[in-house]
Parts: C-alpha cells; sequence; structure tokens
C-alpha cells in the first residue's frame, strides 16, 4: 500500500460518506507504514464499556482525513477500571494524543437504563451518585498517566421512558433523572483540565434513538450502534480531532449572486433579487443568518464574487432585507478575475494559509477550478436550492473549536481595523513612519490563570509565525515548572485597536542556557516589529533575571512557517547547527545588546520584577 | 432496486480490504482470511447501508459466504443484473 492509494480512499470518503469506503480507507491505513504516509501519527486511546469496534473505520478514517496517522489503542471490553488504575497502562498510555472514553447506560447502571420503575427515588440518586464517582474516578485516574485532552460521552434519553407519558410530567422518573445526571456529568469534568463532552445525547436525537440504536447488534454483540450513527457518531470525533489538533478552519469565502441572495445582479435591478421575509427570499435571508452567527463565532468573513464591485456594495449598504452588512466583512475581491488568484488575494490580505479557508459557491466550474488550482481550500458547493443552504454549510463543521475567547467574538472588528490602518500606511512615508504613526503598546508577562486558554489556543492554532510548532494544550502549560521555564505572553494594542493576546514564547532553562521552545506571533499581527520587541525582552529576562550567558534558539521547518526560516539569522543570532528540517541558533548574551524597535512601546507586567 | 453485482463485490472487497478480482461465488467465511467477527459486523453494517435495507437477527449471523449475501439481499428486493446481461 501506498500513500497514493490512502489519498485515494480519502478522497473517496469526500465524495460518499458510506461505511464501506472508510472500511476501505482503514484497511490501507491497517497496511501502510506510518512513514511512508508521511503524516505525523495521532494515537488514539479508547477506553469502552459496550463493543466500539465498528466506529473504528470511522474513527480511523476521519484522523486521516484531518491530516494525521491514526494508532488505535483499544481497550478491553468493560475494563476502564482495571486500565485506569492499573500501573502497567502507563506504558500503552505513554504520550497518546487524545483518550477516549465510551460508555454506554446500560452496561455502566443497567438499573437507570432498563429497569427504572425498580428504583426508588433515593435509589436513583445514589445511582446517579455513583456513577459520577466512577467517571471521575476514572478521570483522576487518567490523569496521573497523561496529559492529553479526554473525550467522554454523555447518556442517550431511553426511546420509550420507564413510565410512558406519566415519566416527564415529574422530576423523578427516568427522563429528568438522566438528563440531570447529564447536567451534573458536564459539570463534574469542568473541574478537571482538558476534558471535554461529545454529546452523544443530542447527535442520537437528531438521527433518532429507533434509526440510531441497533438492538440486534446490541444482543448479539454489545455493540449498540446502528448502521445510521456510526458514522455521523464517528465524524463527530473528528471534529474533536480537528478543533484540538489546529485543522479548523478560519475564514468563509462566499460567492453573492444564488448565495447570499437569488438571482444576478448583473441582470436583475437591485430590488428584484429574490431576499425578504417570504418565501423564496426568506430562504437566503435564513442563510444569511447561519452566516452571521459563523460571524458572531469569530469565523472571518470575505466575499469572492464576479460582479462589477459598486452593484455588490450598492446591496450591502442599502437593500432593506439584508442582513449580511459591508462591515461584516473583513474583505473582499469582487471584479471579473478568475476565483483561485481572487481567493489567493484574500489569503494574503488577511495573512492566513489557503487550509484556512472554507469556500461556497453555486457554480459547479468555479467550485472544480478551485478544487484543482487550490486543494487546500475547503469547497462547499451550493445546489440550486437555498433551503438546503445552511446544512451544507454547516455539515463539516469545519469552524468548529473547544475554545470561544474575546478575541474570537472581536476578530472581524479586528481586520476591517486592519483596513484603516491600511490606508494610514498609504498616507504615511515610509514604513518607519507608519509603524511609529501607529502608535502601537505592546504588554509582556508571564502566562497567568487569565491567559493560559488563550496562550494554549494559539501554540494549537499559530502556524505561519511559530518557529517550532509545538502544539501545547492548557494541561502540557500547566505543567511546565517555574523553576525551569518562563511562558511569556504578548499583548498588542495601537491607536486603532486593541488585539488581545497574539504572542507566546516559552523558554527553558538550563544552568545558563536558555532555550527558547516556542515563539509565535498571531499572523494578524506581523510585519509591525513586534516579534523584535518580543525578542529582545526574552533575552533581557534570560540575562538580568535568570543570569542566563546565552539563548538557543531553533527552527523545525513546517509546510508553512518558511517565513520564519531565517528569523533568528536577522535578529543576530550565529547559526550553531543545520539539518535539513531543523537549524539551531545561537546568541550570546554578554556580547551585544539587542534593543527594542523605538516604534513600539513595551509595558512588562511582571510581578516578579516587580 | 437493480443493481449491477460490481457494486456489492466492491463493498466486499472494502470491508475487508481485498481485490474486487478475488470476490467471486467461492468466497465465503472460510476462504477469506480477513472475515473475522468483527469485519462480518461491519460487512452487515455495510450492506444495510449501502443498499438501504435491515437484516433481521438471524439474518445477520447466516450471511457468511457470497452467495448467501446475495440470495438474503435478493429477498430484500434486491435486483441483480448479469453483467452479461447488458
Amino acid at each position: 500500500m501506498t500513500k497514493e492509494d490512502l489519498q485515494v480512499a480519502l478522497s473517496r470518503i469526500t465524495k460518499e460518506s458510506s461505511y464501506s469506503v472508510y472500511a476501505a480507507a482503514s484497511n490501507i491505513l491497517d497496511r501502510l507504514d506510518p512513514t511512508e504516509s508521511k503524516m505525523p501519527v495521532l494515537k488514539v486511546v479508547i477506553l469502552r464499556n459496550f463493543t466500539v469496534d465498528p466506529l473504528i473505520p470511522v474513527i480511523k478514517g476521519e484522523i486521516a482525513s484531518a491530516g494525521f496517522y491514526p494508532v488505535i489503542y483499544l481497550g478491553g471490553y468493560d475494563t476502564i477500571a482495571q486500565e485506569v488504575f492499573d500501573p502497567q497502562s502507563a506504558q500503552y498510555m505513554a504520550q497518546p494524543g487524545l483518550v477516549l472514553i465510551s460508555q454506554w447506560l446500560e452496561v455502566l447502571a443497567p438499573a437507570l437504563a432498563t429497569r427504572f420503575p425498580s428504583l426508588s427515588s433515593s435509589q436513583v440518586n445514589d445511582e446517579i451518585d455513583r456513577v459520577l464517582n466512577m467517571i471521575s474516578q476514572f478521570i483522576t485516574a487518567l490523569r496521573q498517566h497523561t496529559n492529553v485532552p479526554i473525550v467522554v460521552n454523555n447518556f442517550l434519553l431511553p426511546c420509550h421512558s420507564a413510565f410512558g407519558i406519566l415519566d416527564v410530567q415529574s422530576e423523578q422518573y427516568q427522563t429528568h433523572a438522566i438528563l440531570r445526571l447529564n447536567l451534573e456529568l458536564l459539570r463534574c469534568l469542568k473541574k478537571i483540565r482538558d476534558v471535554y463532552l461529545i454529546d452523544y445525547m443530542s447527535l442520537m436525537a437528531r438521527i433518532g434513538s429507533e434509526q440510531g440504536v441497533d438492538e440486534r447488534y446490541w444482543q448479539i454483540g454489545r455493540a449498540p450502534v446502528g448502521r445510521n450513527a456510526l458514522i455521523p457518531l464517528g465524524q463527530e470525533y473528528g471534529k474533536f480531532v480537528r478543533a484540538l489538533y489546529g485543522k479548523a478552519r478560519k475564514c468563509l469565502v462566499l460567492d453573492c449572486d444564488n448565495v447570499l441572495w437569488g438571482g444576478i445582479l448583473g441582470e436583475e435591478d437591485l430590488n428584484n433579487i429574490k431576499l425578504g421575509t417570504a418565501f423564496p427570499g426568506s430562504c437566503y435571508q435564513s442563510f444569511q443568518r447561519e452566516i452571521l452567527n459563523l460571524h458572531d463565532r469569530g469565523v472571518i468573513l470575505a466575499l469572492c464574487s464576479k460582479n462589477n464591485e459598486p452593484d455588490v456594495l450598492e446591496v450591502l449598504q442599502n437593500h432593506p432585507d439584508m442582513l449580511l452588512r459591508e462591515e461584516n466583512f473583513s474583505t473582499w475581491q469582487i471584479n471579473w478575475d478568475d476565483k483561485a488568484s481572487n481567493l489567493m488575494r484574500i489569503a494574503q490580505e488577511l495573512n492566513i494559509g489557503l487550509d484556512s479557508i472554507v469556500f461556497v459557491d453555486d457554480s459547479q466550474f468555479e467550485c472544480d477550478l478551485v478544487r484543482e488550482r487550490l486543494p487546500q481550500v475547503a469547497v462547499v458547493q451550493l445546489s440550486s436550492d437555498p433551503l438546503t443552504f445552511s446544512a451544507a454549510l454547516n455539515a463539516k463543521a469545519y469552524f468548529d473549536t473547544l475554545v470561544f475567547s474575546e478575541e474570537d467574538k472581536n476578530r472581524n472588528q479586528m481586520y476591517r481595523d486592519q483596513r484603516i490602518r491600511k490606508n494610514l500606511n498609504a498616507s504615511a512615508g515610509s514604513i518607519e513612519e507608519y509603524l511609529t504613526s501607529l502608535e502601537m503598546v505592546a504588554q509582556i508577562g508571564l502566562v497567568d490563570d487569565a491567559s493560559i486558554a488563550r496562550v494554549a489556543q494559539l501554540t494549537q492554532k499559530t502556524n505561519q509565525f511559530n518557529l517550532t510548532t509545538r502544539r501545547y494544550s492548557e494541561g502540557d502549560i500547566r505543567l511546565m515548572q517555574p523553576s525551569d521555564a518562563d511562558i511569556f505572553y504578548l499583548k498588542l494594542s495601537d491607536r486603532v485597536s486593541d488585539m488581545g493576546l497574539v504572542g507566546v514564547a516559552i523558554v527553558k532553562y538550563s544552568g545558563q542556557q536558555a532555550e527558547v521552545d516556542t515563539f509565535l506571533l498571531s499572523c494578524r499581527v506581523l510585519g509591525r516589529r513586534v516579534e523584535e520587541a518580543f525578542l529582545a525582552h526574552i533575552l533581557y529576562y534570560a540575562k538580568a533575571c535568570r543570569n542566563c550567558r546565552s539563548v538557543l534558539g531553533c527552527y523545525y521547518a513546517t509546510k508553512k512557517n518558511q517565513q520564519v526560516a531565517d528569523f533568528y539569522g536577522r535578529m543576530g543570532f550565529r547559526l550553531a547547527g543545520k539539518t535539513e528540517l531543523k537549524c539551531d541558533w545561537e546568541f550570546a548574551l554578554g556580547e551585544k545588546e539587542f534593543l527594542t524597535p523605538s516604534c513600539i512601546n513595551v509595558n512588562v507586567v511582571d510581578s516578579k520584577e516587580g | 432496486m437493480k443493481i449491477s453485482e460490481d457494486k456489492l463485490k466492491q463493498v466486499l472487497a472494502d470491508v475487508f480490504g481485498v481485490d474486487v478480482k478475488t470476490i467471486n461465488d467461492t468466497t465465503s467465511v472460510d476462504t477469506v482470511a480477513e472475515w473475522d467477527s468483527l469485519r462480518h459486523l461491519n460487512l452487515v453494517l455495510a450492506l444495510e447501508q449501502q443498499f438501504n435495507i435491515v437484516f433481521s437477527g438471524e439474518q445477520t449471523v447466516q450471511i457468511l459466504s457470497y452467495p448467501l449475501i446475495k440470495i438474503v439481499l435478493e429477498e430484500h428486493g434486491v435486483d441483480f443484473i448479469c453483467v452479461n446481461d447488458r
């Protein structure tokens, strides 16, 4: 089996999500050497109390589609306790990428699930407490072995509740007991870092428990997940992998005609396009509402349309039924050039990779062109029926993440501010004048509880200005000891806006030597010499507060970080070693001074320095 | 539902990870090394999804060879067209 066989199998998955296609990809993966696949390995430990085996081909296919070579360790049937409490398990738990705990209520608490009417209300509460305690203990024990994210499922509501129509009338009965269990489970997991819930309950409700649960294989082999649920459930796990390992997309680029409204602007009068509160114009409004929700979740919006720019802007500014307005878009390319070139311009302007973009269009021609020329871009091809638009956009959950920060909330505002800056740029004579005119203030400090989530998020998401591309979870960062490591953040504001936390540096010390383990900046602040101010502070800190004599920096090449290949060189570091994928650089602290650029005002908020 | 046998053979080939050309009337649990109990479960799920049918509990444990699969699928109204007929 070769890498090409795998690519063929994975492209079959994108075209038809059938179970046999996932099975085929899974079989190829089994026979393909991980190194031959050229993909980083992602080890997933699955601990379970039911037969999850049929799900595994789907989970593997999803992980491979996300760009990782899946290695699955499957725990024994209903042996979670044995495995998490057994000291031997430390071996297989060694550095997995993800732990999944999958439990079925019928096995975990049979009385609650199948003999509810036999329980008194105090017995019900005892059972709920017992289940919660057990899951808490599992996770606490797991945390002894491993620091990686853990994904735990909640429980399905019964297909037929224990007391029939009476059941839902009282909190005492089965429906509310399970809802209570699910809510308490969330509260209990929230106390432990990096543990996430996978929502079996809502997923099965969407599919329909009668369709999603397979009684035959429950009876034959304790495999309850039915054929209609296997793929959606496996894909749901895939979403966690994408969100946790930096594969979530950031920017939605939309076509206009027959996407945001019905009809073609060049052919219709502005007032004749289909858009409004009555059918069919209401379908386009629904789709716009869906897009606004993504906007509010921090997805960058852009337009790419073959039209005359003034015509489109006229609709954005003046059409009474438009919900999306000019200010919702960070940028646009409205012209008659081909869309692949326009998408490249958008990526360049926003400073994001093409693989951060989702492109939505109704034209087969445009979609095929983009698929062909820019395979990194995710393409959503809409049908001619606007009723299907929202489902098509949401199907792949391209933008799903597990963090929602202040920065996300204000992202589009930030890119709009970026446009204002660009206008300032045009009026400034030199780049130095321009940067000075921005009146930048950088605030540098050591990570604390308030900043740790965003710091972890940046290590997971940043690809371009990232010297080592080491991904850390919140838990990993908490484990780094202040005695031999410092984790710096940088926040930036200027006269236009506050950009929030945009830089992270992790420095590890041993003796009189410091090593920069991580140095990264969010793409939205590149080209402003912020990196110099940040590095200057790190060097100063290593010398003044850590008594170091030299600082090592290294560059690990990835597909996306070429722009920083020579960063340390430009900053005056000496090349100390070089291989194809890695460069080591060194800076002798006694010998030279490293100055903060004058265009940035640095404000140090560091309790250690007083 | 009229379908070609190739479609059915492809499902077996995908699930067992073997070349589609090796699937024929002699294919059974005894001749395919990869056909173990877990892959059998995968096969049942893949067939049900592909042909949009539901096997009875009995049928899921009966379909242990290619000819038996065809017979049970025909009972569910799947109509195989022979490639030679076309």
